[in-house]
């Protein structure tokens, strides 16, 4: 009879043991799948994101966090009704968070559903007034709306909120625009462009039809000239980008991306960029030239950014893969100049000279740097060259 | 007989399971640095929106820590909590970290304190990481000490410089620890200006500040201690599982300040008692 009974207690206590271990288990699995989440999310790997989060909701439903995590992954993969949903079901859970309700008023506003975009927008600037982001779209949503007047009155506050913000000035432009109030249009397109990256073309296009409405046709023709190269490099950045997206492993399109980048000045991004089109370079097993190529752009971009330190690794790789190229070896050059490296900067103008005779502007760059170590009679006979070189191409041309 | 040596297997497995904890590594000191009082550059103008504008900052002198807070050391904590519980009879576990199962090489909770005890504490949420500051009677940095901590008077990309080379552990390869947590102080060629280690990689690190992306705008040009308010607490220096980009001293990044994940943990801040600057 004790037997009996030491064995039911042994058999409860593993029934218990049990049940401890399954709900273990399951937590465990949640906390997997909310890891593999977000390391998908940061390497923008969205569709693996949303299984991971969409798995671990189905373990715990009730992580307002992690919806809206989940939410952002159907966003950033263009999931815009799923995305909605989520964000819905955050809200449901936790009704004031603002940073949710924001982003629910971003995919609205994607699906071009401004109007469902302001009341969650109105619920984030009234709870959180120091929230630019939330009055910067609540304006864009006005304006969208044909509703100037307010699009204005918020579009300022964004401004006391984000100084110098180019794309606020171009939506209050865009608002006085519409309004004909022309003066006022004007001199907000003109600080949008002053404020913004170079490649910001709408301010452009809103500064040509202003001018046009007032009669100056040929301001109007310049900033339509300028507006539309702009935008051919915003198209290319959009192609390229979208490619990379759909095909993480497309050398063309991160190469493509890497070089609009670079015309567009974005060279943080552009390091990014050529980073990636290096790794797939190697993994690719593409011709030496094409590494060395993205090598030489990712030096470029570091001089450009005024890291001339950070530009000698991957430019002498360069010049490792490729070592008849001249360019790589002024690139090189260029970079110790910077960094007060007289000599091993001349050498490797010396070196570029060498490999390329014929382009004037590796004798300039010599020139001047025999000029600064007291060398005047090569400075003096590379400058000659160069100004002959440079006579003797714009006369081909 | 045969019940007496079940008795007896049962038995030994619990105390199996029991004294799981086990390792007799040395935990590594984790003193506490001290910065100067100072105007430093804050923010970038040139990389991530959120970073701009820059601007100078006026800090009174205070501490950091050394290192990242250990298991070991949150184990302390954590233990004294448990001793509590069990006089007020209270069965929840408070501030216990987040299990990592299927990451062996930080495991689970507390066996992972006396198998990894200079590894970075992970699974804390901010409100663990706030309760165990207090435990020991200091605070979490505020946005602006955390980054003159690693930054010093420089404009450098990483604490230690502008070279790319792996002086942090991060998601690039072969940096020494690839796909998994290091042991703090693993990279002394990557400390800081004023000797703080791994401020770069590792585990992001709890700050005091709520998150607003345009905050530098307006902060405080002495002592700033980040928005009244906010939904997402500021991490700072990126992560095993970050690109050494995202490591940087000025970028910045948010997180609910309840998630416990395997990539964020803390540092600790105290101010100098005004009378001891």
């Amino acid at each position: 009879m004790r037997s009996w009974l030491i064995i039911f207690i042994i058999f409860c206590f593993g029934c218990s043991l049990n049940g401890l271990y399954a709900q273990g288990t399951d937590h465990s699995t949640y906390v997997q799948n909310v890891e593999k989440g977000f390391i998908s999310l940061f390497k923008g790997e969205n569709a693996n994101a949303v299984k991971a989060f969409e798995a671990a909701l189905a373990i715990e439903p009730n992580h307002y966090e992690i919806l809206h995590y989940l939410g952002m992954a159907y966003a950033e993969n263009e999931s815009w009704n799923k995305a909605v949903e989520v964000f819905q079901r955050s809200i449901d859970i936790k009704p004031d968070n603002i940073e949710v309700l924001y982003s629910l008023s971003v995919v609205y506003f994607k699906l071009n559903q401004w109007e469902n975009a302001v009341e969650p927008l109105q619920k984030v600037t009234e709870l959180s007034p120091r929230h630019a982001r939330g009055f910067e779209l609540l304006g864009k949503s006005y304006v969208k709306l044909r509703q100037y007047a307010k699009a204005i009155d918020v579009l300022k506050e964004a401004i006391k909120l984000r100084p110098n913000a180019a794309q606020n000035y171009n939506e209050i432009g865009t608002a006085y625009l519409n309004l004909k109030q022309y003066t006022d249009a004007i001199e907000n397109f003109t600080k949008a462009v002053k404020f913004g990256t170079p490649d910001f073309a709408d301010p452009h296009f809103g500064l040509g039809t202003a001018y046009m409405r007032i009669g100056e046709r040929e301001k109007s023709k310049a900033e339509m000239q300028i507006y539309q190269r702009l935008q051919q490099n915003n198209v290319d950045y959009e192609r390229f980008t979208r490619l990379t997206r759909v095909d993480p492993n497309n050398l063309e399109g991160w190469s493509g991306l890497a070089k609009v980048l670079m015309r567009q000045k974005k060279y943080n991004r552009a390091i990014l960029t050529l980073q990636t089109c290096i790794e797939l370079s190697k993994k690719q097993k593409a011709p030496p030239q094409t590494l060395a190529g993205f090598y030489h752009a990712l030096g470029q971009a570091f001089i450009n950014m005024r890291y001339p330190k950070l530009a000698l690794e991957p430019v002498s790789k360069a010049a490792q893969l490729m070592p008849k190229n001249a360019l790589f070896f002024n690139t090189l050059g260029s970079a110790y100049a910077m960094i007060g490296d007289i000599n091993n900067a001349i050498a490797m103008f010396e070196k570029a000279v060498e490999l390329d005779q014929e382009q004037p502007y590796y004798h300039l760059n010599l020139s001047k740097l025999y000029q600064s170590i007291g060398r005047h009679q090569l400075a003096k006979e590379h400058q000659q060259l160069y100004q002959d070189l440079l006579a003797k191409q714009n006369k081909t041309k | 007989m045969k019940v007496r040596l079940f008795g007896i297997t049962f038995l030994l497995l619990l105390l199996t399971l029991a004294f799981h904890i086990e390792g007799d590594a040395e935990p590594k000191e984790n003193k506490m640095l001290l910065v100067s009082a100072g105007t430093f550059t804050m923010g970038s103008g040139n990389r991530a929106l959120d970073e701009r504008p820059v601007h100078k900052v006026y800090l009174d002198s205070f501490y950091i820590s050394k290192y990242e807070v250990t298991n070991s050391e949150y184990y302390e904590f954590w233990k004294s909590l448990q001793e509590k519980n069990e006089k007020t009879a209270e069965v929840k576990p408070q501030h216990t970290p987040e299990n990592f199962t299927h990451l062996p090489h930080i495991g689970n909770w507390p066996e992972r304190a006396k198998k990894f005890p200079d590894h970075p504490v992970v699974g804390v949420s901010w409100h663990d990481a706030k309760a165990y500051a207090q435990w020991k009677g200091m605070r979490l940095p505020t946005e602006a000490e955390w980054e003159k901590a690693a930054r010093g008077y420089s404009n450098n990309l990483w604490p230690w410089g502008n070279a790319l080379k792996p002086n942090a552990n991060t998601a690039e390869d072969n940096d020494g620890f690839d796909n998994r947590l290091a042991p703090v102080g693993s990279y002394p060629q990557g400390k800081s200006f004023f000797g703080a280690m791994d401020m770069a990689g590792n585990v992001w690190e709890w700050t005091a500040d709520w998150y607003s992306d345009v905050y530098y705008f307006h902060s405080p040009k002495q002592n700033p201690t980040g928005p009244t308010e906010g939904s997402w607490r500021v991490v700072r220096g990126g992560s095993w599982i970050d690109k050494l980009t995202r490591c940087g001293t000025t970028f910045r990044f948010y997180l609910y300040p309840t998630l416990k994940t395997s990539f964020v943990g803390f540092r600790l801040a105290k101010s100098v008692e005004k009378d001891k600057k």
